[in-house]
Parts: C-alpha cells; structure tokens; sequence
C-alpha cells in the first residue's frame, strides 16, 4: 500500500511549542493535494496489482471466484505455464515482435528525424503531420492494417505484385508463417510518430555551430552524423529505446484487432496470450502469473530507463 | 542559377519529405478512400485508388443507425468522465508534487513512473473480478475508473514539469500576501500552467476514446459499448463489409484528428517532456 502519511503524527506528540505545532498541523493541509489521487491509486492500481500476485499463487475458476472459495497451490500456476508452450511460443513472439519493431522504428524515425532537422519549406508542417498517425486509436490502426494485408484485396499484395515481388496473394494475417510479421509492420508505422518527435526533440539540442565546424573540416555528411550526432544523443537515444520496449512488449490492441493472436497461436505475444489463458480459458491464475513475471521484466526495464534519465539529467 | 536556388532553398528536401510523408500516410488514405467506395468497388482488381464517384449510401446508414450512436454517445461520455476525473485528481497531486514539502514524494513519484510499465491488463483483470461481484459491470463508472486508473499515473508525470516550471518564490510571495494555500494554488498558480493541463487533458481524452481492452473486459452489454468495442465487432467475423468497417474507424478518427489539429503544438512537447523531463 502507498505510505504517504497524511500527517505529521510525531510533530504533535513530541510537544513542541503551540506555535510550532500549528505550523506544522498546516503544513499537514498540503497533503490534501495529494490524498485523493493516492487514495485513487491505492484503490484502482495498487490493489489490483497486488490482487493479481495473489491470483497467480491460487487455484481459481470462474466459479471460484463468485463464491469466494480458493485453494492456495503455491509455484503450481507457474510451473504449469512454463510447460505450456503457448507461454514459450508468447515469449519467443514478443522477442521477435519487441526487437523487430524497436530496430526498424528507430533507424526510419531517426532517418527522418536527421531529414526534418534541415530547414526547408514546409518541414514543419510535414514534420507534424506524422503525428496523425499516432492520434488515431491503436484499433483503428489495427483495423486498416488488416484490411491493407488483406489476401484478396488488400493494398500490399496489390502494391507487391505491381513491383513485381510477389504474384500470388499472400493471406498475411490468416498465415500461420506471416501473421506475427504483418503485426510488426504495422507497430513499426504506429511507433514512428512518437520516436520522430523524442528524437528530432534530442537532436534539437546539439548546437547548428558543431556541424558547421565540422563542415569546414571537410567531415562528410556520413561521418558528421556518426561522429557527432550518434554520440550526442546517446543518452535520448537510449531513453527511447527503453520506452519504446516498454510500450512494445504491452501492445495488446494492436495484434488483438489484427490477429487476436492466431492462426494457431502463431502471433501470440505475453499480453495477448495472458489474455486469452484469462479471458478465453478462464485459467486466472495462469493469466496472472504470465503478467506478473513481464511485470518483473519491465520492471527491470523501467529502472534501467530511470537511471538514465538521471543520468541525463546530471549531464 | 534558378537551379542552385531550387537546392539552396531546400526544395529537394520538401520533395523527398512530401514523398516519404505520403507514404506513411496511405494506411489512412486508405481507410478514407475504402469509406467512400460503394461496396462493388471495395474487391476491384485493380483497386481504385482514388474513389472518383464517392458513395455516401454506407455513410447515411451508419449515421442513422441507433445502435451505432449509442457506441459515440457512450464514447464520448466514458472520453469525458475520464478527462474530468483524471485531472481532477492529477492537477493537485502534480502540484503537490512540484511544490509542497511532502514525505513520501519520490516514492508516490516512483509509483506512478513504474505503474507506465504495467501492462494494462493487469488492472483489468482484478477489475473485472471487483466490479463483477460490485455488479458494475456494463456502467459508465465502471469504464471511467478503469481508464482513469491506466491514465491518471501519465498525467501525473506529464504535469510535475509544467508545475515544476512555474517559481516557487510566486506562490511564497502570495502566502506572504496572506493568500491561503488553496488559493495561491487556484488563482495564482493554475492560471500559469493551462497549457500544460490542456495537454494532460488531450492525452487523457484519447486514452479514454481509444481504449479498447477495458471496453471488451467491462462491458459485454451492446447498449454499453463505446464505438472502439462497437468497432472491434465489426470485424470479429471473417466477411468484413470493409467500406463500412472503414467509414466507423473514420468516423471515431476524425476527434482525435481534429483535437490533434488543433492543439498539435501542446502535444508534441507535452510527448517529449513527460519522456524527458522528470
């Protein structure tokens, strides 16, 4: 539980003159500021998360759970999930789905953000207009996504065959071998606004001067950017890796729309396979247990992104 | 030297840009363009890019369906319910956070930091579980507060710099004045930090438009969905009518676009500095 204290206890009893106690019990209204969202989180987050520990250590069915009965089974949901191979498919995906999108996101936003970094007509306007892909709700993304992989009549098969890659239609999202690529192309396009705006925001900050310097030099344009810009940004660089890898290893909506995870389990990931052991096997404590231990991984995740902002933040 | 101006300028450079920003553009080109095709042209081989006679007929049908009112009238309130609660629990908080002496900031700081990472089904399922023996499910408070429990921690982090940015010494100086505490904060400090709840209250309003995992968790009940679940099931079976499922997905795009045209500048740096600035 959150220990805020929502007030200064040891103020009051170490009797200190009134005057002192007065300033501090006002000293205590400040905590008001505070107290309903730390009460709304303790509630509606904190609970919840502690709620799914316990879910993932009983034995639980829908039943169950309206009546209140439960049976303590220890380690048993874990060990039972790590024999499932859905968890080791799921977790075999999401490597492949996290380091697969982060790779191309971040080479095609700083791409373009090295490109929006010039000035010339129009690069503003055109610059924040990739952000109207990031406005759209994931699902409608994912929507469009499928109906541009469609076998059929989709637009990429059609746009294949034009360039002459591919005659035979391809049913992306129906394939067994496809469908967790069609996911990643379709993540790869949702991440780009978000990476384009941290890292044109990131190489902002290095000072025009260092470029015309280097310039005079007689530095090409190749080594200027990975001798200057590659090492400035590091640190925003890195940020944004970690970031993204969280956001990556959560996307539930997209590949939920897309391919709920299917055919076959073939483009199941942690998020959507906890979903379906929860919601489509009605196997609660296998759902929980999976969460819990990719909470864990990103938790580790989310220290490492903290630290280097510190770090950032020192520099 | 018309030539030399055309580079010096950079001309070249807004021909390349135009040309890579209509190419990540077709994915919602082409929702557009599918929307406004009768359904006999949906399946021509070759497809018809630009839909040179646009058929309005699927438009009339969706916009006259109660049903499918319903999803945008159940949207829009669970949107903005979220907003409301969200900022009016984040606002002071961040506040706090910002300014005030208070123990326990950098682990309440840390807490919502960390709660980013979770994934959101996490929450929604002892949501589901809560609310169920509650008997709420398939109510408006039931989906605000579980959308409000994914985006108050966002907000919460997005705020502590704009709060952070306005001078201490400024609201010292109005306590001196024998200005309260709750004043200072309404009058003196608030007015300076609009932006930055304007930009709070974007992110929130589209987390809450466009969540979808709560919506299918909480509400099973068709009078209750909001229009990303109305839309979901559109698609849920193989045959896909996709000139309607396109002319829904345009139709709940077109307030996120419009909030993001309009208020594009408060986005982009409320984006980098929740990212950055902590």
């Amino acid at each position: 539980m959150v220990t805020t204290p929502t007030e200064t206890p040891e103020a009051v009893k170490s009797g200190r003159p009134a005057r002192r106690i007065q300033f501090r019990l006002a000293d205590a209204a400040d905590y008001l500021f505070v107290l309903p969202a730390v009460l709304f989180l303790a509630v509606f987050l904190v609970y919840p998360i502690l709620y799914n520990v316990r879910l993932s250590f009983i034995q639980v069915t829908a039943s169950d759970l309206l009546s209140g009965s439960v049976a303590f089974v220890g380690l048993k949901n874990y060990q039972e999930i790590f024999q499932d191979p859905l968890t080791r498919l799921a977790a075999l995906n999401t490597l492949t789905f996290t380091v697969a999108s982060l790779f191309f996101q971040i080479v095609i936003s700083m791409a373009l953000a090295v490109l929006y970094r010039q000035t010339f007509p129009g690069s503003r306007l055109m610059r924040s207009l990739y952000l109207a892909g990031w406005a759209v709700p994931v699902l409608v993304s994912g929507t469009v996504f499928k109906w541009l992989f469609d076998g059929d009549s989709g637009l990429v098969n059609y746009a294949l065959r034009l360039i002459g890659l591919s005659s035979a239609p391809l049913f992306w999202t129906a394939d067994q071998g496809l469908a967790l690529t069609s996911t990643v192309i379709a993540n790869i396009w949702l991440g780009i606004p978000f990476n384009l705006a941290l890292l044109y925001a990131a190489l902002q900050t290095i000072p025009r001067e260092l470029y015309e310097a280097a310039a005079i030099d007689g530095a090409k344009a190749w080594s200027r950017f990975f001798r200057i810009t590659l090492p400035l940004i590091k640190p925003a660089l890195l940020s944004t890796l970690i970031l993204g890898m969280i956001y990556t290893v959560k996307q539930f909506e997209l590949i939920w729309t897309m391919t709920q995870g299917g055919p076959l389990n073939s483009s199941q990931v942690v998020s959507t396979a906890a979903y379906t052991y929860t919601f489509g096997q009605f196997e609660f404590g296998h759902g929980a247990a999976l969460l819990n231990l990719t909470a864990l991984f990103l938790f580790g995740a989310t220290l490492l992104y903290l630290r280097s902002i510190g770090r950032e933040g020192t520099a | 030297m018309r030539k030399g101006l055309f580079f010096r300028r950079g001309w070249h450079l807004t021909l390349l840009s135009a040309g890579l920003l209509f190419l990540f553009l077709v994915p919602l080109f082409w929702m557009v363009s599918t929307a406004l095709k009768p359904t006999s042209d949906i399946y021509a081989d070759p497809p018809k890019l630009i839909p040179l006679q646009p058929d309005w007929t699927i438009w009339g049908r969706i916009l006259a369906d109660p049903q499918i009112s319903r999803f945008f009238v159940n949207s829009v309130i669970v949107a903005c319910g979220t907003t409301v609660v969200t900022l009016s629990l984040a606002v002071p908080c961040a506040y706090g956070l910002a300014h005030l002496r208070i123990r326990g900031k950098a682990f309440l700081l840390g807490l919502s930091l960390g709660s980013l990472m979770f994934p959101a089904i996490m929450i929604a399922t002892p949501l589901y579980i809560t609310f169920g023996r509650l008997g709420i499910l398939n109510t408006y408070p039931a989906l605000i507060l579980a959308d409000t429990a994914v985006s108050l921690p966002f907000a919460i982090v997005m705020l502590r710099p704009s709060f952070r940015s306005v001078p201490k010494a400024l609201a010292e100086a109005a306590q001196i004045d024998g200005c309260g505490r709750f004043k200072t904060f309404w009058f003196i400090v608030l007015p300076l930090v609009v932006p930055g709840i304007l930009t709070a209250a974007i992110f929130t309003f589209l987390a809450g438009w466009g969540d979808l995992l709560m919506a299918l968790t909480l509400t099973t009940d068709d009078s209750m969905k909001p229009v990303t679940a109305g839309l979901f099931s559109f698609i849920g079976n193989n045959v896909a009518q996709w000139n309607r499922v396109m002319a829904l997905a345009t139709l709940q795009s077109l307030p996120p676009l419009f909030l993001f045209l309009m208020a594009q500048r408060y986005v982009v740096s409320g984006l980098t500095d929740a990212a950055v600035k902590q």
